[in-house]
């Protein structure tokens, strides 16, 4: 099992072995855990510039719960993909979770049970999954579900240590944009029925960040503030350090948009491996491989046109994949030993035939002594006393027995195996012995009886039939002579000039595959067509193939023979020989398919046998898109999964959403939207705002997202105006690290509203109530 | 319960200390649990709009408009500009040997090409 390199550079042909088994992942999250715990021990150095973090969870029980007074807030950050919760004045959340709950069954005792967050899938063999897929609190950025909110909430506190009788600090939580009222007073409800919290708070995470990066001096008072999250993307303006919420944007496309994507794609690139692509794998994928391209369409022409860029662009995924055994040729004494078992297989079998061939030879023996001296008998038996003497026998006259006994000679001499001149010569025999048998033919009719007119005809019919059987023969004979003579030719031909012979079998196996080809593809065309169908003509309005159209022609004039107002088709007997004309019309539509495919079946293999470098025309199995023949075994490429132009095809979505069929601005339009909204703030503000861009969430992490952003704003602005794009010391913790900074501060405790507040005054003033940022 | 799921602690307990209200108590079993939770359409349209000003920012205000740049098509399948479409399926193509694979996809595939941009046949 490879681990991952840790640097990728553009010109160099990395194939990644990624195994798949889950230790992987967790080895790399253990490396993100060590950079961590590094950066948090030597906050100020910076860390080497690496693809990504994969995201982890943390989720030991906490053990110092009682440490910390009731004064100190608990600061949580409810995000769509991960739940954070930790202490107001640290530098890290205490326990990160995936922000999903399951409620399997668990096999032995069949009670229902509750599992929080991504656990590992070894763990979760005890319980049913079936019919508990993981379930989110959340619908787009929005918490609807507040009893899997419960569920979480519970675990979050069970593992921050909370053990009293209540969870007795104020709590400090983030919500999304402009959260809709209901959704907030259910929160807080939650929070002071269930959990008996003195006080809440609800703050925005992107403005969390913001104002810690300014804090760091990342961006100024005034800027804007791109938020791509999970399910939703905002850009929220700040003046004066406050966000204006009136000039805020949001499009409905994120980071799970993105990941969907991929796997949609990938499932349908790769249907035989679909199983491979679950969700956490390809999200896995997505924070490797996927970038964002400063132009989409130039470097999509790089791949179109097969560049050694685009192949050092393409990365692959190896799947596991055992390569069939090998069988060693066997060694000689295998082969001596199969050799002599099989000898020993044909003497028995020959000795088995010999005693059979022996015995049927002394049968026919027999039974021929007995005809001769049944003949013997005979002779001395007077002219009418033979049918008599002949009916105990079984025979009825004297033919019936020299006809006999020249059967039993002729098997007798085919048992003793001699060769087959003598049975032509039977053969020939017989012919003389069917002119005799037929000998009324010759006589002619009025001299005969009319039981013997009978028999004439009986003779003569049999008589064409031998003979038509005979010519046949004789056909059959003189076409095998006819195939022989061109195989000689060809072989002649082949030996003295092999190229060209090689050459026009060549041509003649291109121009047959042609035809076949075309023909089907006629055929196909018309029967079988994949999607929308236009009404009209026969049937379902497909398109008729010669063959239909023909008979269709056929009908049409039959009946518009007849004449207006009338049909008097089928009135007469020779209406129906119609039918006769078409049926053939079908066949020979066929029959020409099958000649001209056995004329290339046959080629192919003749250039098989002689060609090397021939490879022969397989079908189109028309199932997959990426073709698996099934003629020759599975390779090691067909288990390997090419990660190109889906590269950063994903992550454009962000920028044009029309892809998706999500009829919102991308994220470089959004920032022009976001300014316009502002009431007429004035250049200079403008200037200032777009001075200081700043972008932060999960989503951001994409290599090239800033100078796409720039190129991309830099369209919609006028010529001169200044941009900088910054990005989030930590885009992904950032929200929770501005929270619980926001939280230390002496006048946090002004900003949250308490049990009493709520009751009293009531949804309107809950509706109102926005944090002020700069305390 | 198995020794390593109770060591890992998978599993929600179902008594917490610092709870007013146990689950098992509120949502007790056999009940309809969580079905009548609103989705996010009906709580936005629960939001009386109306009666607040038009001009102070809600959620459904800050939404964003349709983009104004011209869209440009990709190919379904392969990502390349497509600067045609299949009539009969739909979909986009890139170049001839696109449009032979297109013509060459059983239906189950079409329909979900077109499902990721979100034109395909929906039969109610």
């Amino acid at each position: 099992m490879l681990l991952v390199p840790s640097c990728w550079t553009l010109g160099e042909r990395v194939t990644v072995s990624l195994s798949l088994s889950l230790s992987l992942s967790q080895s790399l999250r253990a490396l993100a855990r060590a950079r961590i715990l590094y950066k948090e021990r030597n906050p100020n150095s910076p860390i080497q510039k690496k693809k990504k973090m994969p995201f982890i969870s943390k989720i030991e029980r906490q053990s110092d719960y009682h440490l910390f007074p009731s004064t100190t807030p608990i600061v949580i950050d409810n995000g769509a993909s991960y739940f954070r919760i930790g202490w107001a004045g640290e530098a890290e959340p205490r326990v990160i979770f995936r922000n999903i709950v399951q409620r399997p069954r668990h096999k032995a005792t069949g009670e229902t049970v509750t599992i929080v967050g991504d656990h590992d899938p070894a763990l979760l063999r005890y319980f049913d999954c079936t019919r508990s897929g993981p379930r989110s609190a959340f619908d787009s950025n929005v918490v609807y579900q507040f009893e899997i909110m419960e569920y979480i909430l519970d675990f979050a506190f069970d593992r921050l240590g909370a053990n009293g009788s209540r969870i007795d600090h104020p709590v400090l939580i983030t919500e999304c944009v402009c959260n809709p009222v209901q959704s907030r007073s259910k929160m807080a409800e939650l929070l002071f029925e269930t959990y008996g919290v003195p006080s809440v708070a609800f703050g925005v995470d992107a403005a969390f960040s913001y104002k810690y990066n300014q804090q760091l001096g990342v961006c100024a008072k005034d800027g804007l503030a791109l938020c791509p999250g999970f399910t939703t993307t905002h850009v929220i303006p700040f003046i004066d350090g406050e966000p204006v919420y009136k000039g805020s944007c949001r499009t409905n496309i994120g980071g799970y948009h993105i990941t969907d994507y991929l796997k949609q794609l990938l499932s349908l690139k790769y249907p035989q491996h679909m199983a491979r692509f679950t969700w956490e794998k390809v999200e896995d994928l997505k924070m490797e491989h996927c970038y964002i391209a400063q132009d989409y369409f130039s470097e999509v022409r790089l791949f179109q046109k097969g560049d050694k860029e685009a192949e050092d662009k393409t990365r692959c995924w190896q799947l596991p994949w055992i390569p069939p055994p090998t069988e060693e040729p066997p060694s000689e004494e295998e082969i001596a030993r199969k050799a002599a078992i099989k000898e020993r297989q044909g003497q028995r079998l020959r000795e088995m035939a010999e005693a059979k061939r022996s015995s049927r030879i002394n049968e026919l023996e027999n039974e021929l002594h007995g005809l001769e001296f049944l003949l013997q008998q005979l002779e001395h038996v007077e002219e009418h006393n033979i049918p008599s003497f002949l009916s105990e026998t079984g025979y009825v006259s004297k033919q019936e027995i020299e006809s006999a006994v020249q059967k039993v000679t002729q098997s007798l001499r085919k048992a003793k195996g001699e060769p087959k001149g003598d049975q032509a010569e039977a053969e020939e025999k017989t012919d003389p012995a069917t002119n005799e048998r037929f000998p009324l033919i010759n006589i002619p009719d009025n001299m005969l009886t009319p039981e013997q007119l009978k028999e004439k005809r009986r003779q003569l019919f049999l008589k064409t039939t031998s003979e038509g059987r005979q010519r046949a023969k004789q056909k059959r004979f003189e076409s095998e002579l006819e195939r022989e003579r061109k195989n000689q030719q060809d072989e002649e031909k082949r030996l003295e000039n092999p190229e060209l012979y090689l050459e026009q079998l060549r041509a003649k196996y291109k121009d047959l595959s042609e035809k076949v080809e075309q023909r089907k593809r006629l055929k196909t065309n018309g029967n079988h067509t994949n999607g929308n169908n236009f009404s009209g003509g026969v049937g379902r309005g497909e398109r008729l193939n010669a063959a239909q159209r023909e008979r269709m022609r056929l009908l049409t004039t039959a009946a518009f023979d007849r004449g207006k107002g009338e049909d008097t088709f089928g009135a007469r007997d020779e209406d129906w020989q119609l039918y006769k004309l078409m049926s053939k019309d079908n066949d020979d539509d066929d029959e020409g398919l099958d000649q001209d495919e056995a004329e290339m079946a046959r080629l192919s293999s003749r250039l098989q046998e002689i060609d090397p470098t021939f490879v022969p025309k397989l079908e189109i199995v028309t199932s997959q898109p990426i073709e698996v023949p099934r003629l020759r075994p599975l390779t090691k490429e067909d288990f390997q999964i090419l990660l190109g132009v889906e590269r950063f095809r994903c992550p454009e979505i962000l920028f044009r959403p029309n892809w998706i069929a999500v009829d919102q601005a991308g994220l470089d339009e959004m920032t022009g939207i976001s300014i316009r909204r502002l009431s007429p703030v004035g250049q200079e503000v403008e200037e200032r705002l777009t001075n200081s861009i700043f972008i932060t969430g999960g989503s951001c992490l994409f290599p090239g997202m800033s100078k796409r952003l720039v190129a991309g704003i830099r369209m919609i602005r006028p010529c001169g105006s200044p941009i900088r794009v910054v990005k989030a010391s930590d885009p992904v913790l950032d929200a929770w690290r501005g929270a619980a900074a926001y939280a230390t501060a002496p006048q946090f405790l002004t900003q949250t509203f308490s049990r009493t507040d709520y009751y009293e005054k009531g949804e309107d003033w809950l509706r109102r109530y926005q944090l002020r940022y700069t305390l | 319960m198995e020794l390593e799921v109770v060591k890992a602690e998978l599993v929600l307990p179902t008594h917490l200390s610092f709870k007013q209200i146990q689950m098992y108590e509120k949502y007790p079993k056999g009940q309809s649990r969580g079905r009548h939770w609103k989705h996010l359409k009906q709580i936005l349209q629960a939001e009386n709009h109306q009666n607040h000003p038009p001009d102070e920012p809600n959620y459904v205000n800050i939404e964003s408009p349709p983009s104004m740049h011209p869209c440009k098509r990709i190919c379904d399948i392969t990502g390349y500009e497509a600067p045609y479409y299949d009539p009969r399926t739909n979909l986009r193509y890139a170049n001839a040997d696109v449009f032979k694979l297109v013509r060459s996809l059983p239906k189950e595939y079409v329909q979900s090409y077109l499902a990721l941009r979100n034109a395909a046949v929906v039969l109610k």
